[in-house]
């Protein structure tokens, strides 16, 4: 480093001093910038090729290392909320697949929410959020949790505010946004940002797609029920999963009635579209990392994966809603459900736990960085 | 004390019931068009009526009746005939459903002086109405093979250049 006794300039010059300062002011300044590891530049999204590439990246949110970094901070930021206790990984834990084991999830306020946590998994390729699917962008569904009175009860503003009072988000607001301005739209695009991140491609059926993994016997079985259509006239048994949870992601954004109920307390899309054939339709969410996730279903109803295969095997409630790809499809002729033997059931099952991809639930890159931080450094 | 009592039950009432109002689903039609249009059920009636006749899951035939989809897309300013040519056969139409799902069609596919086969916007099958899951709309493609693209329950179809 420059030290000013050796500079002949500073010695014989009075003005010395100054730039001496001024270069002291240059470099602890550059070194409270930003902690010199975050990296910075385009971050690369990396996934497998047969999950396509319709991704849904907003034109003025390209994702950045720097914007990632910080929307990870954000996603775990109590100062988020009213009572600077919830933070969105209160509800979407990472070691659940993002999502919190309740059938409702209390707020600030202990009022509980009136849906399922989701999961938060490849929502890279979603295009519609929510069980209804009302919001049409990660940053617009942000927005949602952030300032419900009942999930994290601020609003923007004081969000903004907030942060712009702590010591290390200004700077890093600057290091991703050219300049220190902390805005509610800077932060729902951070932690989008960061959400987009959250690909999982590693468990045993991705391993198996691209041929690096033999299934056992009952997740071959429970594959092949899982895709195939029943037939009982030709003799063919099946479970028809994949006709809504197909595809190498078990995603595909569909929304249907499952025949939960032929009443349904939450009439789920109707109340936006008044239709009547909207009636208890949902979001069919995905099945990956499945066995994580209880309890299942749009009001958690379902503790096990058992619970919900007996559901399809034997209780499909019948109503002018319920999905046309449900209605007659039965391993009986003129059966009304699955009705599935004990054996297919268990087949199933086997083939949903080939669904869990173990890397994705303890991926460092998507833990608490709070956690890394406090250890080394004090608030 | 009573009627104020009275006044809150039927303004609460009122609050609740404002849900259940039921709506008649539409289409829109919209993208590439030069008059973006929501078709109901009135407007269909305006068109000749087409039967297209095909096998369903039930492995039975069903008469399917509606109107030529490439007639109401024409009705939109879609540029189909004669103008049918050059870049616009570069077009497509993108269908989709209340449930999310979507197909979409090449125009030349649509277009009477390409092909003899009939794709209609379909209300009734067998005389009577679609199924509430099915309808009120179905796209019905005749003799394709794979029902896929006899899309359900249709709720917009847009126009696009391929990018
Ligand atoms: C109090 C619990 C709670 C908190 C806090 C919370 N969420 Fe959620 N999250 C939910 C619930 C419940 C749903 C489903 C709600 C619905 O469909 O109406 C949901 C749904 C979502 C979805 C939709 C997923 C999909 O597949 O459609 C995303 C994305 C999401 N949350 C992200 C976040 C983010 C980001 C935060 C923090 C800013 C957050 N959540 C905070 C409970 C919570
Ligand atoms: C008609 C489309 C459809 C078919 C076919 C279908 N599902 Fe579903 N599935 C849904 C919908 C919609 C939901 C969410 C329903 C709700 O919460 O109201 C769901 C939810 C689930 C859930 C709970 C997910 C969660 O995160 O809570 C599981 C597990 C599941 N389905 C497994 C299966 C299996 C196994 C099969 C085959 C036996 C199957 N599904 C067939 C539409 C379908």
């Amino acid at each position: 480093m420059n030290h000013p006794k050796h500079n002949p300039l500073l010695n014989r010059l009075r003005k010395g001093r100054v730039m001496f300062l001024l270069l002291i002011f240059v470099i602890v300044s550059g070194w409270c910038y930003v902690d010199s590891s975050i990296e910075t530049g385009p971050y690369n999204l990396v996934y497998p090729t047969n999950f396509g590439n319709r991704v849904n990246i907003p034109a003025d949110n390209p994702t950045t290392k720097q914007g990632v970094y910080l929307g990870r901070m954000l996603f775990y930021e109590t100062k988020l909320s009213s009572n600077n206790k919830l933070s969105c990984s209160s509800c979407h834990q990472q070691d659940k697949a993002f999502t919190d084991g309740r059938a409702f999830s209390p707020g600030v306020d202990g009022i509980l929410t009136p849906r399922n946590s989701m999961s938060l998994v490849n929502l890279l390729w979603a295009r519609k959020f929510f069980w209804d699917g009302r919001a049409s962008g990660l940053e617009e569904q942000a927005m949602t949790p952030l300032t419900s009175p009942h999930e994290m009860g601020q609003s923007l503003t004081t969000s903004a505010q907030k942060l712009t009072q702590a010591t290390n988000y200004p700077t890093l607001f600057k290091l991703v946004y050219g300049d220190e301005k902390i805005t509610g739209d800077r932060i729902v695009k951070a932690i989008s940002q960061f959400e987009r991140t959250l690909i999982s491609a590693n468990s045993r059926y991705d391993q198996y797609l691209r041929g690096a993994y033999q299934p056992t016997p009952d997740e071959l079985k429970g594959m092949e029920l899982f895709n195939t259509m029943p037939h009982p006239e030709k003799g063919i048994r099946g479970a028809n999963c994949s006709h809504c949870h197909g595809g190498p992601k078990t995603y595909m954004e569909l929304f249907h009635n499952n025949g939960l109920d032929s009443l349904p307390k939450d009439s789920g899309m109707e109340i936006l579209t008044r239709l009547p054939a909207d009636r208890g339709r949902f979001k069919v969410p995905t099945l990956r990392n499945i066995a994580f996730t209880a309890p299942y279903m749009h009001d958690g109803r379902f503790k096990t994966l058992e619970e919900v295969v007996d559901h399809y095997s034997e209780h499909i409630e019948q109503s002018a809603s319920l999905s046309s790809f449900l209605q007659g499809e039965s391993n009986e002729p003129g059966g009304k459900s699955l009705k599935l033997l004990p054996v297919e059931k268990k087949q199933l099952i086997a083939f949903l736990n080939m669904l869990t991809d173990s890397a994705f639930i303890t991926n460092p890159a998507f833990s608490d960085p709070h956690l890394l931080s406090t250890k080394n450094k004090k608030h | 004390m009573k009627k104020q009592f009275l006044i809150a039950c039927m303004v609460l009432l009122s609050f609740t019931t404002i849900p259940f109002i039921s709506q008649a689903q539409t289409i829109k039609i919209s993208g590439e068009v030069s008059t973006p249009l929501t078709v109901d059920a009135a407007y269909l009636q305006k068109f000749t009526q087409t039967t297209v006749v095909r096998k369903d899951r039930d492995g039975k035939d069903h008469t399917y009746s509606g109107v030529i989809l490439s007639e109401i897309l024409k009705g939109a300013g879609v540029t189909l005939g004669p103008e049918l040519k050059g870049e616009n056969l570069t077009k497509y139409l993108l269908v989709e459903a209340s449930d999310g799902y979507q197909v979409i069609f090449a125009l030349a596919e649509l277009d009477k002086s390409f092909t003899d086969r009939a794709i209609i916007l379909a209300d009734k099958v067998d005389g009577a109405p679609l199924a509430t899951a099915d309808g009120p709309y179905r796209i019905i493609v005749q003799d394709e093979k794979k029902p896929a693209r006899c899309i359900k329950q249709v709720t917009a179809m847009q126009v696009h250049f391929v990018k």
